[in-house]
């Protein structure tokens, strides 16, 4: 038993360590073929820059500063349907929901998967300006998306990708072996930026602002991070937030708000 | 014995299943009355694990973890293991226990006295006696009373195994009262006696006999219910409406007869089976007799499919020959009697074979069958006055008649000729015969036109002259065939009669024409409808899809065809409407042969590029197009496709169209007429295509330049300056007065107007130029305004508008119509302006940044594995449980050091605590001498010193 044991556990040690070799060995390839991509870049730049009297687009991809987006409160939540696992929603769970006392009306996953898709299609992303997203569940689990997911297009695969998020925590993408979406830890805060200026929305603020004016007001050098709620009712709490701001008079849906969040930021920057 | 175990399982299940709640493992049993004992109640045993999410729906099991108890389960176990092995470790021999039922823990002490007693008297018995059967018990039993009463247990082996028997007593102890001897009989798989043998035996048979009698029983029942079933059939209505009313019967007789039969099959039965059997062989059974005629009956039939486009072609055909033949013979008739009648065997037999039963020779001259032919009193009627009008025809003047003749010895070397060169005439002939005419044109077409016909006509009347007694000779020899064999000789007939009939009707079945002359000759003095008639009949009798030689009749004909209608068009009184006529079946055809029409356009497109090439040279003549070759253009702009990016035909005939705009020098103003005919079609062409000409933008621009005053000066900035001396500018569309109202011009009756006429230089000719020009001019700002350049093509023909409108005799609709198209022109260059972007460098959409998809399952369940590669990720579960495995083991292995370690321990302190005991014993008895000798009690005086 014990020499059988000792076998195993030294056949185990050899195959780890065989396979860190390979990785290393990867990441090294890996890192210099993006060396040299990097490179060749760099010089057509350069070739480009040395042309005389030719107007080129300007092209500032050094000093871009960009933007971060949070989802307040999305109404993620798995729960055992019969045999299965789903995310719960309000049409298809009513009574499930009602059996255990629950108000269907708060299980509201589309519009966390509307809020998704105005980010992460708006021109502003594909721009590359977005730094980071999160979304915090109504459960308090937090996960990060990063902002080059294409995002599902239909809410059924939508449901699929969020379940199989928050049961295995990470979802990994079809090609690369890069996660694309992790859950992480809690508090949102830890992973902002230093210089970051937290702005809450609700319509519930007393402070209504004309975005244009308010993010041109905004130094360049501050990370903007915009926390919207993603849920039906309520407010987001706003304990780390910096400011706490309304942008319209009327009650906003989430994707709509994060939309002209979007455009007023392609203004800015110019995107188009 | 079955129940029994099944039972003993029950109970043993309810127990576990009482206490699985905290158990698991293999050691259900021993742990029972442990935990039955602690009752599960102590808190402290148990470890409380608190979930973080709240899952809806799911069930909270496995919460609870009972660590302690888990524990200490673990250490009783390894107290009836391991401490044991440890404990003899040591020791050379074993005390074991074998006492009867000691190690069976669900044996109470009084049962267990049972067994050894049982065993013990068993032993005694059967060391000396031999068995012989069930006395042997009835002598033992003293305890258990009726015990063993209904035992047939006779398994008395010597060398039963100690505990096998125990076990086997074992369970008659726990049942006592439940035995079934069957059941345990054959359960043992013992010896059986004979007599049971012999019953089984007995048994068996009857078993088998009920069950034969039962199956008859059967077929009988399922025998008379078919019946039942058929006779109930046989009065239902689904059955009358689908069989005869004749069959009906027969199968109505088949039931009764049927049930007589059955009768008699009964007795017969009774009887003499064997000659019932030979009878039934003997005659047929009518039911036999009925499903054979069923079978042979008439069954659904399809309908007739549908034609296919050869079999309708086909059809035509011979509708077409039917008819011809009927005309021949009514036509006929009349030869006959008149020509034939040295043959009258002949006639007889012809009029004998087929035309009795139409009955169409003989009405001239006996009217006897006039209820029969009251039918066909019209066409009668009319047969008989065609056959009037042929004798009067004859009586006008041989000369038509003779003329009909050469005209078919001329088809029958027409006919031969074409038998001989085969493929070779088809193209290259009547290209020739054109080049020919072409030549001839140049001098002057329309004179020439009428010198040919007349050479034609000449040569034929030659011809008429020379071969008119062949012809006649031919003639008759062919009418003798045709009688011959009627059927075979069809095609000759029709050429005979194409000639002959020709005066009075259009004949159905018509030769094709080989040349132009032939079909001259067919079509003169047709009717255009007539002559439309024709040409279809041809057309059907030698339908493509007939015949494969037809394909190369109809290429012939498609060019003389062809040629007919450039000779139509270059006709001086223009006869338009057969023009138009003719466009139809020259369409069709052009889609039956497009290899055979396209070569021919080229050919001619072709011939009149070199005929226009040297006619530039010579710059007195005119080298505008000529009516035919403009028609030709047209017929096959309307022929082939005008949209197709290159087009055999098209391609060049467009350029060629183009070069007549851009060389031809205006010389007079019908050449202007021309020119913008060209430049409609040329904008007719283009609608589709969208292709950009610039010679006719050129050629309108000039025209329209040519109605300011002759003032080259002010043109001089313009880039086609270089045209004024291409094309010699003067103010040909000036308008010198004014013009009260604009007439549109029709482009047929300018043509046919002389060159110098005073019309061409007249206000009213000039102000219809212009607008047909504008007009022109608006089509082609339409087709091109999609262009990139339309801005650079039209503005500077947008300000030259704008000059010729400062003119002073312009009309006010012209005006307007200017105005207007130079606002269209203006409002198009400036939609382009706008759309115009400055130029870029490096100009490129901006990248966006590359998106990945996330990989995720459809109904995912948490758990499993997802890998693709079933192997990889079976190798990972064996992996997964190794490693489990190896965990568990080493886990208890270390438990087992401990408890092993703990148990030396105890043994150790054990000794320790024995060995300081009598240490302190020693000590203190030691202590206690040294106390007593140095107190001075053992000694004398030491005491006492001190």
């Amino acid at each position: 038993m014990g020499a059988t044991l000792f076998f195993l556990i030294g056949l185990k040690a050899l195959v780890l360590l065989l396979r860190f070799e390979k990785n290393k060995k990867k990441k090294k390839k890996w890192k210099k073929e993006e060396q040299i991509q990097e490179h060749q870049q760099e010089e057509v730049e350069e070739a480009v820059n040395q042309l005389a009297g030719i107007p080129i687009i300007p092209n500032d991809q050094k000093s871009k500063s960009g933007v971060i987006f949070i989802l307040e409160r999305a109404s993620l939540e798995v729960a055992k349907v019969g045999k299965t696992y789903q995310i719960l929603n309000s049409d298809d769970h009513a009574n499930f929901l009602r059996k255990h006392n629950k108000n269907p009306g708060d299980y509201r996953p589309d519009i966390a998967h509307q809020a998704l898709l105005a980010i992460l299609d708006s021109p502003l992303n594909k721009a590359g300006r977005l730094r980071a997203l999160y979304v915090k569940t109504e459960k308090g689990v937090l996960f990060e998306v990063k902002p080059h997911v294409r995002m599902p297009r239909t809410f059924k695969r939508f449901c699929g990708v969020m379940l199989q998020l928050l049961q295995k925590l990470s979802i990994s993408a079809t090609s690369k072996r890069e996660k694309l979406l992790r859950v992480i830890k809690n508090p949102v805060t830890q992973h902002l930026p230093v210089n970051s200026r937290k702005i809450g929305l609700s319509y519930s603020s007393e402070k209504l602002v004309q975005l244009q004016d308010y993010v041109a007001a905004a130094s360049n050098d501050v990370n903007l991070v915009f926390v919207v709620g993603a849920m039906a009712h309520g407010k987001i709490d706003k304990e780390y937030t910096d400011d706490f701001i309304s942008v319209s008079g009327y009650p906003l849906s989430a994707a709509c708000c994060i939309a002209r969040i979007c455009n007023t930021l392609e203004l800015k920057w110019r995107i188009q | 014995m079955a129940k029994t175990k099944t039972e003993s399982n029950k109970k043993k299940k309810n127990k576990r299943s009482s206490s699985k709640k905290l158990l698991s493992g293999p050691n259900v049993m021993t742990m029972k009355t442990k935990s039955t004992s602690n009752d599960s109640n102590n808190p402290f045993e148990t470890i409380w694990s608190r979930r973080k999410f709240d899952i809806i729906g799911k069930k909270r099991k496995g919460e609870q973890q009972r660590t302690g108890l888990a524990r200490s389960r673990g250490i009783e176990k390894r107290k009836g293991t391991l401490l044991k092995e440890y404990e003899q470790s040591g020791k050379s021999s074993v005390f074991v226990d074998k006492r009867i039922g000691e190690q069976n823990e669900s044996l109470g002490e009084f049962d267990k006295a049972i067994l050894r007693s049982q065993r013990q008297r068993q032993n005694k018995k059967s060391k000396y006696n031999l068995s012989d059967g069930e006395d042997e018990y009835d002598e033992i039993d003293g305890v258990g009373g009726g015990f063993f009463e209904r035992d047939d247990y006779e398994d008395d082996d010597a060398d039963a195994d100690g505990t096998e028997y125990e076990q086997a007593l074992l369970k008659r102890v726990n049942d006592r009262n439940m035995h079934d001897p069957l059941e345990t009989g054959l359960g043992e798989g013992r010896h059986k006696s004979k007599k049971e043998v012999m019953e089984e035996l007995i048994l068996k048979s009857k078993y088998f006999k009920a069950q034969k009698s039962k199956d008859k029983e059967e077929n009988e029942e399922l025998k008379e219910q078919l019946d039942k079933d058929f006779t109930s059939l046989l009065q239902s209505e689904a059955l009358l409406s689908l069989t005869q009313p004749s069959k009906m019967n027969a199968l109505n007789a088949l039931v009764n007869k049927g049930d007589l039969k059955e009768n008699l099959i009964k007795k017969a039965e009774m009887n003499l089976p064997p000659l019932n059997e030979s009878s039934k062989q003997d005659k047929p059974d009518s039911y036999d007799k009925n499903v054979k005629q069923m079978s042979l009956e008439k069954r659904a039939r399809p309908s007739d499919r549908t034609k296919t486009p050869e079999e309708i072609a086909q059809e035509e055909r011979e509708r077409l020959e039917q008819l011809e033949e009927e005309r021949q013979k009514r036509m006929h008739g009349n030869d006959d009697s008149s020509d034939e009648d040295g043959d009258p065997e002949d006639v007889n037999k012809v009029s004998a074979k087929k035309l009795r039963s139409i009955s169409g020779d003989d009405l001239g001259d006996s009217f006897s069958f006039d209820e029969k032919s009251e039918i066909r009193k019209g066409w009668v009627d009319e047969i008989l006055q065609r056959d009037a009008d042929n004798i009067d025809d004859e009586e006008d003047g041989s000369s038509e008649d003779s003329e009909s003749d050469g005209e078919a010895s001329n088809d029958e070397e027409g006919l031969e000729d074409n038998d001989e060169p085969g493929k070779t005439i088809s193209l290259k002939d009547w290209e020739q015969s054109d080049d020919e005419r072409l030549n001839t044109d140049l001098e002057d077409e329309e004179e020439d036109r009428g010198e040919e016909e007349d050479d034609d006509d000449e040569d034929e009347r030659g011809i008429k002259g020379k071969d008119m007694q062949e012809a006649k000779e031919i003639l008759s020899k062919k009418f003798k065939n045709r009688k011959a064999d009627p059927l075979s000789a069809v095609k000759p007939k029709a050429i005979g009669k194409e000639a002959q009939g020709r005066d009075d009707a259009l004949p159905f079945v018509i030769e094709v024409p080989n040349c132009l002359s032939e079909l001259c000759s067919l079509l003169e003095g047709r009717s255009d409808s007539e002559v439309l008639e024709a040409i279809n009949r041809i057309r059907v009798y030698h339908a493509i899809s007939l015949a494969a030689e037809n394909r190369k009749k109809m290429q012939v004909f498609y060019g003389v065809l062809l040629q007919y209608f450039a000779v139509v068009a270059n006709k001086k009184p223009l006869n338009f409407k057969l023009l138009n006529l003719l466009v139809k079946p020259l369409m069709e055809m052009s889609m039956d042969t497009p290899y055979f029409a396209a070569i021919c356009a080229r050919q001619r497109i072709h011939h009149t590029r070199a005929r226009f090439c040297e006619d530039i040279k010579n710059p007195e003549k005119s080298s505008w197009p000529s009516m035919k070759t403009l028609f030709l253009l047209r017929l096959w702009s309307m022929i082939f496709p005008c949209s197709d990016f290159r087009h055999v035909v098209m391609t060049p005939a467009v350029l060629l169209m183009c070069e007549y705009l851009m060389r031809c020098p205006i010389t007079c103003g019908r050449d202007i007429a021309i020119g913008s005919f060209l430049c409609s079609m040329v904008l007719s062409v283009a609608r589709q295509s969208q292709k950009f000409c610039p010679e006719v933008v050129i050629f309108l621009r000039t025209l329209l330049m040519s109605t300011l005053e002759a003032e080259p000066r002010s043109l001089q900035h313009s880039q086609f300056y270089y045209l004024s001396e291409l094309k010699v500018l003067k103010p040909w569309l000036r308008l010198l007065g004014h013009v009260s109202d604009i007439q549109s011009l029709d482009f047929l009756t300018v043509m046919s107007m002389d060159e110098d006429s005073s019309f061409f230089s007249s206000d009213n000719f000039r102000a219809g130029m212009l607008m047909s020009l504008i007009e022109t001019l608006r089509g082609f700002v339409s087709v091109y305004e999609g262009y990139n350049s339309f801005p650079e093509i039209f503005l500077p023909i947008s300000t030259l508008l704008g000059e010729v409108l400062r003119q002073d005799n312009i009309p006010g609709a012209l005006q307007d119509n200017i105005r207007d198209v130079s606002e269209l022109i203006e409002k198009k260059a400036g939609e382009h302006h706008m759309l115009r972007r400055p130029l870029q460098m490096r100009k490129q959409k901006p990248v966006p940044i590359k998106l990945l998809n996330p990989k995720f399952e459809e109904n995912f369940v948490k758990g499993r594995d997802y890998d693709p590669d079933r192997e990889r990720s079976e190798k990972k579960k064996l992996q997964k449980q190794i490693n489990r495995e190896a965990k568990a083991a080493a886990r208890e292995l270390r438990k087992d050091n401990q408890f092993l370690f703990e148990v030396k321990e105890r043994d150790r302190r054990l000794i320790e605590e024995e060995r300081t005991e009598k240490y302190g014993k020693a000590r203190a008895f030691l202590q206690e001498q040294e106390h007593a000798f140095k107190s001075g009690q053992l000694g004398k005086g030491k005491k006492r010193r001190r």
